[in-house]
């Protein structure tokens, strides 16, 4: 036996006899060969088996929790269909369809894995009325009403493998039959028969290019897959004989099932600008906006058709030739018996139906993926995000999201036309949250809110300004003893001396000086002059030694000048900030992400609410008021052009030197956003926290629709009858009074006769219930502004 | 022999079905807690409203997700139970008895900071729902007990009992409460 030659005959006997070199060389060829073989074989595997489990992490939006009794109107819940993809259909009783009906809609959810478990497809009705839900029901026989229904969460973004291709990995059992005999009738009629190659088709493809015709074709789909694993462009005849050894060896380890199933998720089928598209899973969203089960024949044919050159034959860019194309891949069926002539001329008729705008792929909300992406990168591995299927389930809200996005460029755009600023030179960020768990709901990162670029809301360090001044405050009313809304401030000039810095003299934005104010006063119209003075008196390393307790890591320089915001903080910074004084002095970090589950529905990890208190709740009840008072009399009293009255926003207006700098931050029952608009480059814009940013805030919020501030008073709380300039004490009924919150014990003692004129009324009590609801209609004129905040 | 394994076998499936009834009924009183701590009969499980369920929310919804953190609870599934009471709060943020229902989940947790935290919160919403402030006392005593701090405890339960019994006499004030 030739290979039964012991090694040392070879080299004893070598060269000896011509047969003998031969054999020798043979073997040593094959020795190579098999080295080689193996090296492939190793390659190739790695490639099938590492390529079969890449999946990015799927980020969702929040579930949509619809009951009776939720704010919903018919539009908006149409709007979460249309980001879920359903599609309208007359009996709605497929998965993912709905049809609208006289008072409401009809429909069937999906089957969902939640990350507690399960939750099936339903036939369901729901019902509006008044912009409300007013009946929730599962169809069927009879009727029965749910108290709750969790829709599965629109789908807002991947966070994909290195080359940044995406896919939407389907089964072969949820790949409908046509397709697969499409792709075999036209791309591998043996495909089920041969062991990896064609051997006629590599004949001629030899053939052809040993006559100096172009290298080509017959490339059985096991072939193609090996190719796509190594897509290169060049077309080396080295590649090619690769590319057989390939196959070989692939039908070697892997089941034909197994083999086309990678094929159906692997074969590159379009481009997305910098996502490529792989799979007819992700194709059939890519270019139909459905999943594949739910795709006509003649759809089918046409993806099947891309096969051959997805850019040639793509239907968006060249239609004529997709067209054509895929009328051959229905010809070809036709010819194969796989569809009936009636079929074939029924599909030949239809257009290409292709959906002119694609999805979108990477992320319709750059800004607040990124956030999550930043989240995410503090505890998983970046290669472990980007192929482990995970899901993650965050907090954005699409309907609040929006309101955002459009506030800020309707409000932007607007600005510059009204105040002939050149077109698109203002930029701005939003962040809303939820005021009692930290979630947050929307980010929106600058006016193109598409943009996946710079994000203002993590990334732009701005000078806050009189954004910082209720640290102050709330410092000040934590001592009820010396402070309380009322005490009088020192609003004259001032000179403030500190080692190592020049001397410092602020001054108001009127500048003017205002000598006595009370407190309240002194915030409402964030004068800086007397607002300065307390900050020195309760200590300046005491007041921004506190920025930690709020969250907030970044230490501003300890000079005097930082009390009046003269360093930067980022939107976001901000928000966390200003929803610890939302949430009676609770601070919940702020949170974009819910639960992580993986590929095959485990829970992996949950974030979890968590609260600490960092500011007791009577001083942060008295600096609510404070700042109701800010949007009732002082800088932002411009809001109720947005906003009714009765809404009891409370919020603060920051401004920074030149107009550099426009903030609003402030807070609802439910919700607390930031705003921020400038220019990137620093420059002036003219615009006050109360002409820009507060504008954006108020059209955001009307959109919305918030629930009232109503906050509950604490116990250490209790109203006073107060004379509004000398701050002495009423009568509980006198009407000349205005009622305001003190810490027990730090009301004012003196008291003073009503005035004659003025009658004792009804008591304006505060209802510190929680569940009180503003009413809106009673005539609000006659009472003074405070009278109505605290009624 | 033979017998002494039949003996074997049904001590330890005994042993085993008591360690399955301990986590069914959710300590929620610490092990460390001394005899002497009053209330001690009083032992709510970690999501059961020692309150009607009417009184607790109007909405059907609401209801319903206190149910399953119930149920998750009951199974000793707390991080379900906690994610169940998070979308009841998503739905009704102000309503201080599903802040206490948290409180109370944590406690069982052994995340004492937290549940002292939570039920603190919970009475800032709570006006004057007596009843609710005297559970989320109760709640923030038996954590103090487990953090070692007697005498704090001895004044959160006084502090209990004086509230359940302004709750007694204000019992008609609560009743038509609807948190949202």
């Amino acid at each position: 036996m030739m290979f039964s030659i012991p090694l040392r005959n070879k080299f004893r006997f070598s060269f000896n006899s011509p047969g003998k070199a031969v054999r020798l060389i043979a073997l040593l060829l094959l020795l190579g060969l098999s080295g080689y073989i193996y090296y492939l074989d190793v390659t190739i595997r790695d490639a099938f088996d590492g390529r079969k489990f890449a999946l990015p992490a799927r980020v969702y939006s929040r579930a949509l929790e619809v009951y009776p009794g939720l704010k919903l109107a018919r539009e908006q819940f149409l709007d979460e269909f249309r980001s879920l993809g359903y599609h309208e259909s007359p009996q709605a009783d497929e998965a993912a369809t709905y049809k609208n009906t006289l008072n409401g809609v009809e429909f069937t959810t999906r089957d969902f894995a939640f990350g507690d478990g399960p939750q099936p497809a339903q036939h369901l009705r729901v019902e509006f009325a008044d912009g409300k839900v007013s009946l929730l029901q599962v169809r069927g026989n009879p009727d029965a009403d749910l108290p709750l229904l969790r829709m599965e969460p629109p789908l807002i973004g991947g966070i994909y493998p290195g080359h940044n291709e995406d896919r939407e990995l389907v089964r072969l059992d949820q790949v409908p039959k046509p397709l697969i005999a499409a792709l075999i009738a036209t791309e591998d009629r043996k495909f089920y028969t041969h062991w990896g190659i064609d051997p006629r088709g590599i004949a001629r493809a030899l053939y052809k290019t040993v006559t100096g015709q172009r290298i080509e074709g017959g490339s059985t789909l096991t072939q193609q897959l090996v190719k796509n694993f190594f897509l290169t462009p060049q077309r080396t005849l080295t590649r090619k004989a690769n590319e057989v050894l390939m196959a070989l060896l692939l039908e070697m380890h892997y089941s034909k099932d197994e083999i086309l199933e990678t094929y159906l998720n692997e074969i590159f089928l379009g481009q997305d600008s910098s996502r490529a598209i792989h799979g007819f899973g992700l194709a059939s969203y890519f270019y139909f906006d459905r999943p594949l089960d739910r795709l006509e024949l003649q759809e089918m044919a046409t993806l099947v058709g891309m096969v051959k050159g997805p850019t040639v034959y793509d239907p968006r860019k060249h239609p004529e030739l997709a067209m054509k194309r895929r009328n051959v891949v229905l010809q070809e069926m036709l010819d194969q018996k796989v569809i009936t002539q009636a079929q074939f001329l029924a599909a030949r008729r239809k257009p290409l139906g292709v959906v002119l705008r694609a999805p979108i792929g990477t992320s319709p909300y750059p800004a607040f993926m990124q956030f999550v992406h930043h989240q995410l990168e503090l505890d998983y591995r970046e290669e472990d995000l980007r192929s482990e299927g995970l899901r993650i389930f965050t907090t954005l809200d699409p309907f609040v999201q929006h309101q955002a996005e459009q506030a800020l460029q309707s409000r932007l755009s607007a600005i510059e036309k009204a105040r002939r600023i050149p077109a698109n030179t203002l930029e701005g960020a939003v962040v809303v949250s939820s005021t009692q768990t930290g979630e947050i709901q929307a980010m929106v990162g600058g006016r193109d809110a598409r943009y996946a670029g710079y994000n203002r809301a993590i990334d732009a360090q701005r000078q806050i300004g009189s954004l910082v001044k209720p640290i102050i405050y709330l410092t000040a009313l934590e001592d009820p003893q010396r402070y309380t809304l009322i005490t009088p401030l020192d609003d004259s000039p001032l000179l403030w001396s500190q080692p190592g810095t020049p001397d410092w003299k602020p001054k108001n934005y009127d500048r003017q000086f205002h000598g006595q104010v009370q407190l309240r006063t002194a915030l409402a119209n964030s004068y800086n002059v007397s607002t300065a003075r307390l900050g020195i008196a309760l200590g300046v390393e005491r007041i921004l030694g506190k920025l930690p307790l709020y969250g907030i890591e970044r230490q501003p320089p300890p000079y005097a000048s930082s009390l009046l915001g003269a360093f930067g903080l980022s939107p976001v910074e901000v928000s966390q900030l200003y929803q610890t004084f939302a949430d009676g002095g609770f601070r919940t970090p702020l949170r974009a992400i819910r639960t992580i589950v993986t590929a095959d529905g485990k829970p992996l990890q949950r974030f979890p609410l968590n609260v600490e208190p960092v500011a007791p709740p009577g001083p942060v009840y008295l600096l609510t008021a404070a700042l109701q008072g800010v949007v009732r009399e002082g800088t932002a009293q411009s809001l109720v052009n947005w906003l009714p009255a009765e809404m009891n926003v409370a919020g603060k207006t920051g401004t920074t030197d030149d107009l550099r700098d426009s903030w609003f931050a402030g807070y609802t029952g439910d919700r607390v956003a930031v705003v921020w608009v400038g220019r990137d480059d620093s420059k002036t814009t003219g615009l006050t926290g109360a002409s820009g940013a507060m504008t954006v805030w108020g059209e955001m919020m009307k959109n919305i629709q918030p629930e009232p501030l109503q906050p509950a008073m604490p116990e250490d709380v209790e109203m006073a009858n107060v004379d509004p300039v000398s701050g002495l004490r009423y009568d509980e009924g006198c009407k000349a009074g205005i009622s305001l919150p003190f810490i027990k014990g730090s009301a004012p003692a003196l008291t003073s006769p009503c005035p004659a004129s003025s009658g004792p009324v009804a008591a304006p009590r505060v209802d510190a219930k929680p569940d009180v609801k503003s009413g809106g209609k009673h005539d609000t004129r006659k009472k003074n502004w405070f009278q109505r905040l605290f009624n | 022999m033979k017998n002494r394994f039949v003996w074997l076998f049904v001590s330890a499936w005994l042993l085993l079905l008591a360690g399955c009834a301990g986590v069914a009924t959710r300590p929620s009183i610490p092990a460390a807690a001394p005899a002497t701590v009053p209330h001690a009969a009083q032992q709510p499980g970690a999501a059961v409203a020692p309150a009607p369920r009417s009184a607790i929310s109007g909405n059907r919804a609401v209801i319903a997700l206190l149910d399953r953190a119930q149920t998750d609870s009951e199974a000793g599934q707390r991080e379900a139970a906690g994610a169940s009471l998070e979308r009841a709060l998503r739905i009704e943020p102000r309503n201080p008895w599903l802040w206490f229902e948290l409180a109370q989940l944590r406690l069982a947790q052994g995340q004492y900071a937290q549940a002292i935290t939570l039920a603190r919160k919970s009475n800032s919403f709570s006006g004057r729902q007596y009843r609710v402030q005297a559970e989320n006392w109760r709640v923030i005593a038996r954590a103090r007990v487990s953090q070692g701090d007697a005498a704090g405890a001895d004044q959160a339960f006084k502090r209990a009992t004086d509230l359940e019994q302004q709750a007694g006499a204000e019992a008609d004030h609560d009743a038509g409460f609807h948190g949202q």
